[in-house]
Parts: structure tokens; sequence; C-alpha cells
């Protein structure tokens, strides 16, 4: 359910066509220079409430540092955009667009977290590259973004200004095919996509490595995310009898997938990336639909972790409901953020968008999930891949994620 | 499975499609004939019956699909359902009518068909604001009772869709074709000028146009939310579209066309998915709408629609 804060915001951006909504984080000192981060994530759509959570922690991170005047002399405000439309239904590459165009335009923007989406991504980057403004995002797995071979087409300026906090599906997909070959000993298997760009990315990627582990790929299918009725594709995979199916793609589709599948291909094994990991899953599947379901995360496991253990406190604390993965990804891609802008301005350079950018990819940040540090592309240098799997804790509150979901281990690495 | 087995399935699986599609594009077809006014609130009627379904089984102690119900308790909950979806969804459609269209009733050009959108729209974001963006879990009180026919499975809820929209495509049928009512709209239809002169109340007519079709909609919406267990706000633009391709399919305006060009979407949609690939559905329905245009410009059983003096 969403909070009548959000509902506000939702109607802020329906009648201002998605314009991007301030919030003062907290008031600042008038002897103090405010700059501001900027974000981006799918508050309108099937992924608001994931998207709600990224913001969370976007906005303890920049509450924190302000408090504990982290950077002496500044203040930072955050600036949220909404990718998502309506008619969408989920996140709106051309609305991504245009707020990596409002976000280059606002000249006290030093630097963004977000999207969570890799379609997002992959409109946003050209025009943040010509902008000079970086982006770290706590979400988007699509390798090709920071893929050194697309460099023209997402970074035509040159300079990397897509930095992630989470690995991405180059290793999501394969080691989740390792997982499918080593651990359960799958033989064959159905793909199918959600023709997103992640859904599509991630199942390729799957895919390849799935036929290089020796699993035989029965079929590989794309849904229509906006459709309602999967039965079809469901019932046309039962007649080839696969022991597994994996599921590359978002919410949306996944629900749908995932409920139908119980229907009509019960004992299969299914997984799917981190697009079918998160409450939705448990909330708008439900048991026993959901139960047995395998997804991952890009990061390491870090809620059930002892070091995140007073970060999870404190954010229950703020927001009265459990954070995930992606919760902790963005309020370390935050860390790295402000702690770019504090060594550019301990330095006593004026705080630039480029010099924030040469900071951010030379950052070494003690964060939650550990030191953070990208390579010469903006991705992290730590690739693992975790793996869960939904099994039913009827003690735990439905749509608790960190009880819902066990964890099965760390994907084996190719 | 052999290939019977599987058409058969996917035979199943065309029906149900069809049978929600079908509910859905009479409302299209009850109104065109009488108004000439494509009704594109109708998508999003159908939207909030399913979620007015959710809340009403919800009211019952329903959530998710884990409370299953049995014999009478089951077939009075459902009734129950059924009754206040179609009413409140009736009510809906007569509102859109009187508060939206009537005061347009006289003006020339697009300006109602362009109303409809933005009541679309209304509703489309009234759902979203008040339920939020999330997928909702839709109550399930039906046992997951399963019969098999050769290779191909059954279920309950199936025969159950197929039962409700028979039933009240049947009495819709005859309710056109036998009452007083019925035959003033199938009058009101074909000239209203002359229906008028002859006493027909045409602003009575129009009104259970309007509550005949959107309180199918509802129903629509209900079988929708217990098939697939599931209900959002986005639900109305797929299945919307894909209804009104069956009511122009059909002819537009005429009354059984909806139904037989509902079953045949349906049934294209999951052979399409079967034989060629998912990804395809929407191109090959709206490819024979296209051929069946041209070749058949009234559709397949010909419109019906307001003759012009």
């Amino acid at each position: 359910m969403l909070t009548r804060r959000c509902a506000a915001q939702f109607l802020a951006t329906l009648a201002l066509g998605a314009a991007s909504t301030v919030t003062p984080v907290s008031r600042s000192w008038a002897a103090d220079t405010v700059l501001k981060v900027g974000l981006d994530c799918s508050l309108t759509g099937a992924d608001a409430e994931s998207a709600q959570r990224v913001r969370n922690g976007v906005m303890m991170a920049i509450e924190e540092a302000n408090d504990a005047n982290a950077i002496p002399g500044i203040k930072l405000e955050l600036v949220t955009y909404d990718d998502g439309t309506p008619t969408a239904g989920q996140y709106d590459p051309a609305q991504a667009a245009t707020n990596a165009r409002k976000m280059v335009s606002d000249r006290d923007i030093m630097a963004a977290v977000g999207p969570q989406m890799s379609g997002a991504g992959k409109a946003m980057a050209p025009i943040l590259s010509q902008g000079g403004l970086a982006i770290i995002t706590p979400a988007s797995t699509n390798p090709d973004i920071t893929n050194p071979k697309f460099a023209e087409q997402y970074r035509p300026a040159g300079k990397p200004i897509y930095f992630r906090t989470v690995t991405t599906d180059a290793y999501q997909g394969p080691n989740m095919a390792n997982f499918f070959a080593e651990t359960l000993k799958v033989k064959s298997v159905y793909i199918l996509d959600d023709s997103g760009a992640y859904g599509v990315g991630i199942a390729d990627t799957f895919q390849k490595q799935a036929e290089a582990k020796g699993i035989k790929i029965l079929g590989r299918d794309r849904l229509d995310p906006k459709a309602a009725d999967y039965t079809t594709i469901l019932t046309k995979i039962k007649s080839l009898n696969p022991e597994a199916l994996y599921y590359g793609g978002v919410g949306q589709a996944g629900v749908k997938v995932a409920k139908q599948s119980y229907d009509i291909i019960p004992n299969v094994i299914k997984g799917g990336g981190d697009g079918m990991y998160g409450p939705a899953m448990l909330t708008a599947v439900g048991f026993p639909a959901a139960a047995g379901w395998y997804a991952t995360i890009a990061s390491p496991h870090l809620v059930g972790d002892t070091k995140a253990q007073a970060f999870v406190d404190h954010y229950m604390g703020r927001f009265h409901s459990p954070p995930d993965d992606y919760t902790i990804t963005a309020y370390d891609a935050t860390l790295v953020i402000i702690d770019s802008i504090r060594r550019v301005a301990a330095s006593g350079k004026k705080v630039t968008r480029d010099a924030v950018r040469d900071a951010i990819q030379s950052a070494k940040v003690s964060t939650i999930q550990g030191t953070v540090s990208f390579d010469a592309n903006g991705d992290l240098a730590d690739r693992t891949v975790s793996v869960f799997q939904i099994k039913q804790d009827p003690s735990a509150r439905p749509d608790d994620v960190s009880r819902q979901y066990t964890y099965v281990g760390v994907a084996p690495q190719s | 499975m052999t290939t019977f087995d599987l058409l058969l399935q996917q035979t199943i699986n065309g029906l149900s499609l069809g049978a929600m599609y079908s509910l859905l594009a009479l409302g299209f077809t009850l109104v065109y004939g009488i108004l000439e006014l494509i009704n594109f609130a109708h998508f999003n009627v159908f939207m909030v019956g399913s979620f007015i379904a959710m809340g009403t089984l919800q009211l019952f102690g329903l959530h998710g699909q884990e409370v299953i119900l049995t014999g009478m308790p089951l077939a009075l909950v459902l009734i129950a359902a059924f009754t206040v979806t179609m009413v409140a969804s009736g009510a809906l459609g007569v509102a859109i009518e009187v508060l939206s269209l009537r005061p347009l009733r006289n003006v020339k050009g697009p300006a109602a068909m362009i109303t409809t959108i933005g009541v679309s729209y209304i509703l489309f974001n009234v759902v979203l604001l008040n339920q939020g963006a999330d997928a909702k879990n839709f109550p399930n009180p039906m046992p997951a009772k399963r019969f098999h026919i050769e290779g191909a499975t059954l279920d309950l809820r199936v025969i159950l869709i197929w039962i409700v929209a028979l039933v009240l495509m049947v009495g819709l049928y005859l309710f056109v074709q036998r009452s007083k009512m019925g035959k003033a709209m199938r009058a009101t239809a074909q000239d209203p000028e002359a229906a008028r002169m002859m006493g027909v109340e045409v602003d009575k007519v129009i009104i259970t146009a309007f509550f005949l079709g959107s309180a199918l909609a509802g129903a629509g919406g209900m079988i929708f939310g217990l098939y697939y267990n599931f209900t959002s706000f986005i639900i109305g633009f797929t299945a919307g579209l894909r209804a009104f391709t069956a009511a122009v399919l059909g002819g537009i305006g005429n009354v059984p066309g909806a139904m037989v060009g509902g079953v045949l979407i349906g049934l294209i949609e999951a052979m399409a998915g079967q034989f060629i690939a998912t990804a395809w559905a929407d191109v090959i329905i709206f490819s024979i709408l296209v051929l069946v245009l041209v070749f058949k410009p009234a559709g397949l059983f010909g419109r019906l629609a307001p003759q012009k003096s």
C-alpha cells in the first residue's frame, strides 16, 4: 500500500507531467553552500515499492551526512525524478531521458543515484555523458551500458559516467546458469524474457552459459509485459517437459508468470534474476504460488548480515518497513557520492561535476557491503551474485523479503 | 503431451480468454449500436469492476488463495460478489453516461469519443492513486479442482467462467430480443428519430445500454480476477483493446457478432502462442482484423448502427 506522501507525489507527477519534486532534506544554514544530488527511480508503476525503498536509502544517507556535517561547509539536497509513467505501468525510457535532461540542466546537481532499471539507464547514459554528470546505479544490471564495446553509444563524451554498486548481468545470468547446472543438476530448461532491456539481456547471458554448461535449451520466448494471459505459452512449455524454467525480467510480467506457472507447471524448477526478488513477488503472487522460486541479486547478501544490522534497525525505526538489499546498495551509492564530494572539497578544488566524477572513479569507500571501488568502465570491482529461494515463513510478515526469501548462497562463478 | 492434447488444452485456454473478451465486447457493441459512439471508458470500467469484485470478496473475509470454500457457501459468496460487482459497475457506467456524455449528446464530431478517453484515464488514475501501482493478489475461494480430458487439464474455475459468461450472454440476447426494453433498444439502434416519434424514451434506452454493457464489463473484471488470481490498475488496456477488436471483427453493434468475435480472438491468441510465438499474438490478431475489414468491412456478422437520415 502506498503512503499518503507517495500518493501526493503521484498526484504531483501526474499533474505536472512527471516534474521533479524537491525534498528539503534538512534546513540548510545560511553559511553553507547547498549542492544537489539527483535521484531517478520508478516511483510510478509496478516497481513503485522497490523505488520507494531506494529513495529511502538515499534519503537516509544524505540526512545522516547533513546531520553529521560530513562535508564541512556543504549541505546536500536530494532532487527526486520519477521515470515511471501510468501509461507504461512501469519505468518509461522516454521519461528517463527527459529526467536525465532535467538533471543535466540543473547546474547544482553534482552527481546522481539511479536508475533502477536498465532500460531507463540506456536512455539516460548518453545524455548524462554529454552533460558530464556521473550517476551511480544501485540496481540496474544490464552489462551493455558500461561495456567499452558500446562506449560510443552510452558514453559519447568519453569518460565513464555510469557507475554501479551492484555487479552486472554479465555475472548474474551466467552465475545462475552455473547454479542451475552445478547445484540443482538441471539438464533441460525453457527460457522466457519480458522484452525489456534488462530481461532480454539477463536471459541471453543465462542462455549462453547454460548452453556452455551442457543444459539443453528447449526453447526461448518473449512475453508482452502488459498482457494478462501467459497460459498459452506455459501450456506449450508444459508439452516440452523441461526440468527448469528461467525467467529474465521484472515484476510486471513476472508476477503473472509465477501465478500461472504454479497452475500449469507446478513441478518445474523455476528461477529468475533480481527482477523476481522483492515484496511484489510475495504480496501479489502470494502463497502457495510463490513458493519454490529461485531469484538472484547482483550483490552480496547483506540484510541478514551483522554488518548491516545497525542500518536495518535504523531504517525500520525511520520507515517502519523492512529494507531490501537494493536499499543498501542505494545507501552505499549515496555514501560514495558524499565521500567523493567531500574529497573534492577537502582538496581545495571547486566542487564541479567533472571533479566529482573523477573522485567517484578513484573511490575506495567503506560502505555496508564492504569497500566499494570501480573498474575502468565504472563496474563494481566485487562480482558476487547471491541466490535466494522463496520459502513461506508463516510467522513473519507476508511481505518481509528478509524472512520469506531464504538465502541459498553465492552462485558459482565461471 | 500429444499434438491433440495440446490443441485441446490451447482450445480450453482460448475459450476462457474468449469468454472474457466476449463479455467486454458486448459493452462496446451495445453502446455503439445505439449511439454510434466508441466508449473508451469501457476499458477501465472492466478494470474498476475487478477491483470492486476484489473488495466485495474481501468483505467476506477472503484474502489470497488460502481460504477455500465449497458447496453452498461458495455458490452464495460468488453470486453475491457477482451481483454487487455487476450492479456497481453498471451504476458506474450510468454515471459516466449521465455526467459526461449526456451534456454532449447534440455536439457533432468526436467530442464524445474524446470525452470517453478522458473518463478512461480518470478511472485509471483514481484506482492508481487509491490502490497503488503494484499487482494485487485477487481472492479466490474456489477449490483447485481439476479434471483430465485425455492429456489436457480443465480447471473447475474455467468451467465456472464458461457457465457465467454463457448465462450472461444468453440472458442479454434474450433481453434484447424478447423484452419490451430490448425491442426499444433495437428500434433506437435502427432509427433513433423514428423510435422517438413512436414514443420510445431514448434516454432510458441509452441508460439501459450503458448499465448492461458496464455490468457485463464488471462481470468480466471479476472473471479476470478469478481466472488469473490477480488484478492491477493496468489490466484494462490490453483486454479492452482485444475486446474492442472482437467487437469490430464480429461487426460492431451486432450482439451475437461480439460474442463470436470474442471467442475467435481468444482462440487465435492461444493458437498463435502455441504454433508461432507469444510475441506475435498481437500481430496475428490485428492482421486478421485488417484482412476481415478489407474483405468484409462490416465485420463477420454485419454491422448494426443507427441509420442516418
